[in-house]
């Protein structure tokens, strides 16, 4: 008890190097403690968006994967030929494309049957052109009284983007199309209406899983063509101008994503999300069925390339998981029912999950290192300052020892005293740092989210012309699958976006309390080992000795 | 029978003999004084009896076991009270607290330790007043006194001081051995170290050291 005393009166009365050690002390547990609240602010981040996390997936075909194999094949088969660099089968990659590329929905039904997947929705989706009643929203002047898929004359697209030659743009894509036109399974599958993007605002949407030709048309789709509730709209296979299918418009929605990115991509206007039509599934499937059965096969007079008229369409199938970990059960069980090597499961809530943490990971990874260096210096200058203070209270180490206080007592002594004017500047570090935490961490993720973005205006300035970039200078995650939303060719869906978390409200909690009272312990041990060392080594004879 | 004897005792630091053979018993209720010229040894004969530094060879005996067997933390703050020519007080606490420490030291468990540390300072001739001042603030001779009162504050058997009166005017010296003479009738031992020939002349007995540890008894 009476060493404690001692050692709080010998800290009243070396007040000058106390205070020191204190600020220096200060100045560790402040930096400390925001570098460990930056830490702890990532993993909260991460753990609660977790936690609200409701993981969709989709199984897509490994194109890279099927071109390396064709790839690997050709090297080997002419390895013992010649040394030159095998070229690239186009027509066996096409076969390929063609017999596997697609899953049928018998076989995405299948691997919905997983234990691990809570509900499962598909879609269909497809092009239409309009006719001169039913004109689609475009940008392009050109367009208004003209059709817009096949007289297109300039190479400016909308937004000024270059384009090219007409007959180029429908081998790129195929046949331009007017509109997009979406049919899906069930209500859950129209996530745009579920998470408020999209509203109907006069009318309803169609019947759960009718085969009447009912669909709902945009409000500017609406607007631009004078049609109301309970109209008919005609479209068009935008392969054969002879063959076309009414619709019966019972709902009118308004999109704000088409508010944000209204542009079309090439010239096609059914990328352009206010032409885009939605339906039912069976209803889309019934006049799928009817096209095909209607279909021929004709030759293109430019290109001399022989092709189907029947309407192409893209199937997607979403798989909804609970969490996390019921996705990567769901790989492995997916696997297991028979799904083959060249289809990948992806998860785009995944992906942007995880590319929204970047910011704040890659500042919590530098906070790490921040607190290295800080507490290796903090610790380095604290083992100096005890030597020089050891050194300095020699002489009252010998009058202990000689007066018969045991070394270990003397050590415990000034090893509380280390503790104590350690603990009081961490506690007040803490509190400093406590306060400052939250503003001094999202001053310092607003520079790591605009250098993130920063680098991506670079990589924008360097190609001179805006890449694969949404508008706020983001970039959609190369992994990122198109159209899970069953809304194929809206690359830019606000949806899909990176969201960076730039900002947090909390930073401090118990754990970052425990740790910097951890720190303190650690700093402790660290300097007051020295001084142990330097106890343990004296002899009070020769203290008092050379003192006399 | 001797609370201390010192049998066949030799020191030499590293190949300068320095003590040779000495051996002496100290008995309560006396004053002894140790004299001899400058490098006679008196401060290293001081160390060994105190325990802060070990001879060669030889033993000590206290009341009748040998020291070797005794944990050397404890005879220094138990049994024998040290009073060191530059008093090795702890300059950053009162006279109060220095007194206080070395019963702490020793295990003094008495709940009123401040009370007994005020009424030994008084002894030694230091008021309450003087008691709370920081040693520093203190003259030679009031450290003097805190230091004489620091070696009795734990009841020690045997008193050892080193120079006593060294820097001391001779009315203080006076008062000084006043204290000793008062703690030797008590019954304790008291040992001092000196070369002044009036304090050896009021001590009950002399033991003179000769440098390279030549010693008669007078």
């Amino acid at each position: 008890m009476y060493i404690i005393k001692n050692a709080f009166k010998c800290i009243g009365r070396s007040r000058g190097r106390n205070i020191l050690i204190g600020v220096i002390v200060f100045v560790i547990a402040v930096s400390a403690c925001i570098g460990l609240s930056i830490r702890q602010a990532a993993e909260s981040a991460k753990s609660d968006t977790l936690e609200g996390l409701t993981v969709t997936a989709t199984i897509s075909f490994d194109r890279q994967k099927a071109m390396n194999d064709i790839i690997q094949n050709a090297e080997n088969d002419n390895s013992s030929e010649n040394s030159g660099r095998p070229s690239f089968d186009r027509d066996k990659f096409s076969d390929f494309m063609g017999e596997s590329s697609s899953l049928t929905l018998d076989e995405y039904k299948k691997y919905a049957e997983a234990k691990s997947v809570k509900d499962f929705y598909y879609s269909i989706s497809t092009s239409f052109n309009g006719n001169d009643d039913f004109l689609p929203v475009s940008n392009d002047s050109s367009s208004d009284d003209e059709d817009t898929s096949s007289e297109t004359e300039s190479n400016r697209g909308p937004g000024g983007f270059f384009q090219p030659p007409e007959d180029i743009r429908n081998q790129m894509m195929g046949a331009q199309s007017d509109f997009t036109v979406v049919g899906y399974s069930s209500e859950e599958a129209m996530t745009s209406f579920i998470d408020g993007t999209a509203t109907i605002v006069d009318g309803s949407v169609f019947t759960e899983g009718t085969s009447d030709a009912e669909c709902i048309i945009s409000q500017e789709l609406a607007n631009y063509n004078s049609i109301a509730v309970d109209d008919t709209i005609t479209l068009e296979n935008p392969n054969n101008e002879d063959e076309s299918y009414e619709f019966t418009v019972v709902g009118i929605y308004t999109d704000s994503s088409s508010n944000e990115s209204s542009f079309s991509i090439m010239g096609a206007t059914s990328t352009d999300p206010a032409n885009s039509i939605y339906t039912s599934y069976a209803a889309l499937h019934t006049i799928l069925d009817a096209s095909g059965e209607n279909s021929e096969t004709v030759t293109d007079d430019t290109t001399g390339r022989e092709f189907s008229t029947e309407i192409k369409s893209t199937l997607s199938a979403t798989y909804v998981l609970s969490d996390v970990d019921s996705y990567n059960k769901f790989t492995e069980e997916v696997r297991e029912l028979g799904l083959d090597e060249s289809y990948n499961v992806t998860s785009s809530d995944i992906s942007s999950y995880e590319s929204s943490l970047v910011p704040l990971e890659t500042l919590s990874k530098l906070a790490g290192y921040f607190l290295i260096v800080v507490l290796l210096i903090g610790a380095v200058i604290l083992i100096v300052l005890n030597i020089f203070n050891i050194r300095e209270r020699k002489y009252e180490i010998g009058v202990l020892t000689a007066m018969g206080m045991k070394k270990f007592k003397v050590a415990l002594q000034f090893l509380t005293e280390i503790f104590v004017v350690t603990i009081v500047a961490v506690i007040v570090g803490v509190g400093v740092g406590g306060v400052s935490s939250v503003p001094v961490t999202n001053a310092l993720l607003e520079n790591q989210v605009a250098a993130e973005s920063n680098q991506f205006n670079k990589i924008e300035e360097n190609f001179g012309r805006p890449g694969n970039m949404i508008p706020n200078g983001n970039m959609v995650p190369n992994d990122m699958p198109q159209a899970q939303n069953g809304r194929p060719g809206n690359f830019f869906d606000e949806n899909e976006v990176t969201d960076y978390i730039n900002e947090i409200d909390e930073a401090m909690n118990l754990t970052v309390v425990f740790q910097m009272l951890g720190i303190a312990v650690l700093l402790t041990i660290v300097s007051g080992a020295v001084s142990m060392l330097f106890i343990m080594r004296y002899d009070p004879l020769r203290i008092l000795a050379n003192r006399d | 029978m001797a609370v201390l004897s010192l049998n066949n005792i030799c020191f030499s630091y590293k190949d300068t003999p320095v003590l040779n053979d000495v051996s002496y018993d100290f008995e309560r209720g006396k004053m002894y004084c140790i004299i001899g010229k400058s490098g006679a040894g008196k401060t290293t004969l001081l160390s060994i009896l105190s325990g802060l530094a070990k001879p060669k060879s030889g033993s000590i005996m206290y009341d009748g076991r040998n020291i070797k067997k005794i944990d050397k933390y404890k005879f220094r703050s138990k049994y024998i009270g040290v009073i060191f020519q530059s008093f090795n007080l702890i300059t950053k606490f009162t006279a109060l607290e220095n007194v206080i420490l070395s019963m702490n030291i020793a295990g003094y468990r008495q709940q009123k330790k401040r009370d007994k540390a005020l009424e030994l300072l008084k002894s030694v001739g230091l008021d309450e007043n003087e008691a709370n001042r920081r040693v520093l603030k203190l003259s030679g001779g009031q450290q003097q006194r805190v230091a004489i009162a620091r070696a009795l504050s734990y009841d020690a058997e045997i008193i050892l001081a080193d120079e006593p009166t060294g820097n001391l005017d001779s009315e203080t010296q006076n008062e000084i051995m006043a204290i000793f003479r008062a703690l030797a009738d008590s019954g304790k031992c008291v040992i001092l170290v000196s070369h002044s020939p009036e304090v050896a002349a009021m001590c009950d007995e002399k033991y003179e050291l000769i440098k390279y540890s030549k010693k008669t008894k007078k």
